[in-house]
Formats: C-alpha cells, sequence, structure tokens
C-alpha cells in the first residue's frame, strides 16, 4: 500500500562496524537501498521513521518515498530489518526501490475471524498455521491483510490459502493448499508426549542417555594401521 | 524429564555463554512468548516445572512451545569424596541460554491469562525474564 510519506536518508561513505556503531550512537541506523537495477547504496536513517512504517497498518508492505540527501527521491519498501536479540532495537534495514508499473512479489498477513463452531461445540483449537501468503501484484494493490473466516470450522477442518480471495491482477504464489489456520484437538499434556516416557524409565535416578559406539569403533579401526605405518 | 535419546560423549565441559541469542530469539510458533534477558544454564527440572506451572493455570485453553532443550550433562562428585580420582558421574542436564532466547511460546489464550501463565513459568527459573508479544518481539 502507497503512503505519501517521506523518509530522509544521508548517505554513507564510510563502512564497517566502527562507524555503524558511531551511526547508532548519533540516533541513526545504517541501511541499504537496492534494487530497480540500480547501484546499491549504502544510507543512514532515523529509527523512529522506519519503526513508524513498520508499525503503521500496511507494515512492512508499505511504499514511502525515501529520499537520499543529495540524490535520488524515489518510491521503495522495507524488505528485511535487523533487531537487537535482547533491546528489540532497531540495528539495520534494507529498502528496495520499487517500480510502481511493474508487479512485485510481497507477503500479506493472514488473519482470521469469527469463532470456529468445533471450539464450543468439540472443545477444539484454533492453531494458526500460516501467518503471511506470498503474492504477486501492481505495487498500488497490495492488500493490508487478507481475512479469513472460520466460523464454520470443526474439528479437523481447515481453511488453506486457495480460500483467500483475491482481487484486481493479484496473483498467489504460496501453495493454494498451504494451511492456514486448523482446528486441532485440544490436549492439555500436548507438549508433555516426551517427558512422560523419561519419568516412567526411572523417575528418581534418570537413566543415562545411549552413548553412540559405532563410528568410534570405525574410528579406532581406522586410526589403528596408521601407526603401523610410523613404525615402518 | 526432557533428555538426549543418544549422546556422542557423556561428559561435557563447562564451556562459556558469551553473547547474545541471534538465533531462536524471536515468537515463531504462538502469539505469545518468554524471552531470556540473561544468560545461564537451565535444567531440565525447572523447564519441567515452569512448564507444569504454565498448562496448569491455562487448564485446558491453549497450546504451549518449549523453544529449548537440555542437552549438555552437568557431573557432580558424590558427597565426602577426595579431589581427584577423575570427573564426576553425569547428574543432571541443562539448557545453555544467552539473552534474547525464547524460552516457551504460548497460542489459543487470552493475552492477560498467556501473561499470568508465563509470569507463574518465569518464577520457576532461575533467569531474569521478560514476557513479550507477536507484535513486539521483534
Amino acid at each position: 500500500m502507497r503512503k505519501d510519506v517521506t523518509v530522509g536518508a544521508e548517505p554513507r561513505v564510510l563502512r564497517g562496524k566502527n562507524e555503524a556503531r558511531r551511526l547508532r550512537v548519533k540516533g541513526m541506523i545504517p541501511a541499504v537501498l537496492y534494487g530497480a537495477y540500480k547501484d546499491s547504496q549504502a544510507i543512514g536513517v532515523s529509527p523512529k521513521e522506519v519503526n513508524g512504517i513498520l508499525h503503521s497498518k500496511s507494515g512492512h508492505n508499505t511504499i514511502f518515498n525515501l529520499a537520499v540527501a543529495g540524490g535520488e527521491t524515489t518510491p521503495a519498501m522495507v524488505v528485511d530489518t535487523q533487531y537487537d536479540p535482547v533491546s528489540s532495537r532497531l540495528l539495520h534495514a534494507d529498502f528496495k526501490r520499487i517500480d510502481l508499473e511493474k508487479r512485485i512479489r510481497v507477503s500479506v498477513p493472514v488473519a482470521t475471524t469469527g469463532e470456529a463452531k468445533g471450539i464450543k461445540l468439540q472443545g477444539g483449537l484454533l492453531e494458526v498455521v500460516t501467518r503471511e501468503v506470498d503474492i504477486e501484484c501492481l505495487p498500488d494493490e497490495i492488500p493490508e491483510h487478507f481475512v479469513l473466516d472460520v466460523t464454520e470450522l470443526m474439528i479437523g477442518q481447515s481453511v488453506r490459502a486457495s480460500h483467500i480471495a483475491l482481487s484486481g491482477s493479484m496473483k498467489l504464489l504460496s501453495p493454494p493448499e498451504a494451511v492456514v489456520a486448523h482446528l486441532v484437538v485440544l490436549r492439555a499434556e500436548a507438549v508433555a508426549e516426551p517427558a512422560p516416557a523419561a519419568e516412567g524409565v526411572a523417575p528418581a535416578e534418570p537413566a543415562e542417555p545411549e552413548v553412540i559406539k559405532k563410528g568410534k569403533k570405525e574410528e579406532e579401526g581406522a586410526a589403528e594401521p596408521a601407526p603401523e605405518k610410523k613404525k615402518k | 524429564m526432557l533428555m538426549p535419546k543418544k549422546v556422542k560423549y557423556r561428559k561435557q565441559q563447562r564451556g562459556r555463554m558469551a553473547g547474545k541469542a541471534w538465533r531462536g530469539s524471536s515468537v515463531a510458533f504462538g502469539e505469545y512468548g518468554l524471552k531470556a534477558m540473561v544468560c545461564g544454564w537451565i535444567t531440565d527440572r525447572q523447564i519441567e516445572a515452569a512448564r507444569i506451572a504454565m498448562t496448569r493455570f491455562i487448564k485446558r485453553g491453549g497450546k504451549v512451545w518449549i523453544r529449548l532443550f537440555p542437552d549438555k550433562p552437568i557431573t557432580k562428585k558424590p558427597a565426602e569424596t577426595r579431589m581427584g580420582k577423575g570427573k564426576g558421574a553425569p547428574e543432571q542436564w541443562v539448557a545453555v541460554v544467552r539473552p534474547g532466547k525464547i524460552l516457551f511460546e504460548m497460542e489459543g489464550v487470552a493475552p492477560d491469562v498467556a501473561e499470568q501463565a508465563m509470569r507463574l513459568a518465569a518464577h520457576k527459573l532461575p533467569l531474569k525474564t521478560k514476557f513479550v508479544s507477536r507484535l513486539h518481539a521483534e
């Protein structure tokens, strides 16, 4: 989805982790701009502006204007991001130049609506398997998300990617038989499947696992001739 | 308790826990997760205790994923034993956790129920943790 937002960027001349760190201290993050058969360019952008785009309704599928200081202003979208595992701070972003007249491949979120019949009648659990599907469409046609109705689902039934209603020139790239959500039998101890087996063997003193010996024997066998050669 | 079925060597050295968890640090299966904020060892018993605390609280309401596995053997010498005479016998299994690792995930419950269940689970663990949801996990 296209938005009339302009994100400012500065070209980066110096490279490397030290320079990237200095840039982050200044309140910017390193990023790269590529695509549309042009050379890639190292840039620096404000993480606040990028986060604003990523947390908008259209998320990473937002097409915005990227204005590089002293250079080009081009429609672009965020194609990749790196986050710090602990602080969840944005560390790096990849931007792709978008040709508004060419079809592009995007991942669109899939949401479910309604409460499945099988949850109340059969005590099932709705498990969402696929949260995004890949489609090909024109940049102006990218939807915010797809919505799938799951109200008729009973245990053992599923909704698949082929059930998604596509409009305009959209083409589904994900496998049509890919399960988006299904209703499964709820088991309270479903996660504990390996545990009871281990507990049954030895609850007080845990039994030791089997030590792989085959590999050792082969290695020993292969190693034995070598010293003989040395002796000769 | 969780433990490997087969191992190549019975005993291991202690190792180091430097760096952050650059893998397994985002919510991948469920809607909510429990993230480790510091490094440490989590034993098989602690994982089991946390799992039981979580599943008891959510009753028959959701699905839980355990994103860590104790694959490191920890040895211990018997009590009142003189030093030397070799390394002790394997006593327990631990998972090595680095900061940022998602320990558990949950789906199919309300956000407040998930947060409370994760809080109860966190009390069974020897680490500082944080409740995260899919939206704020990255």
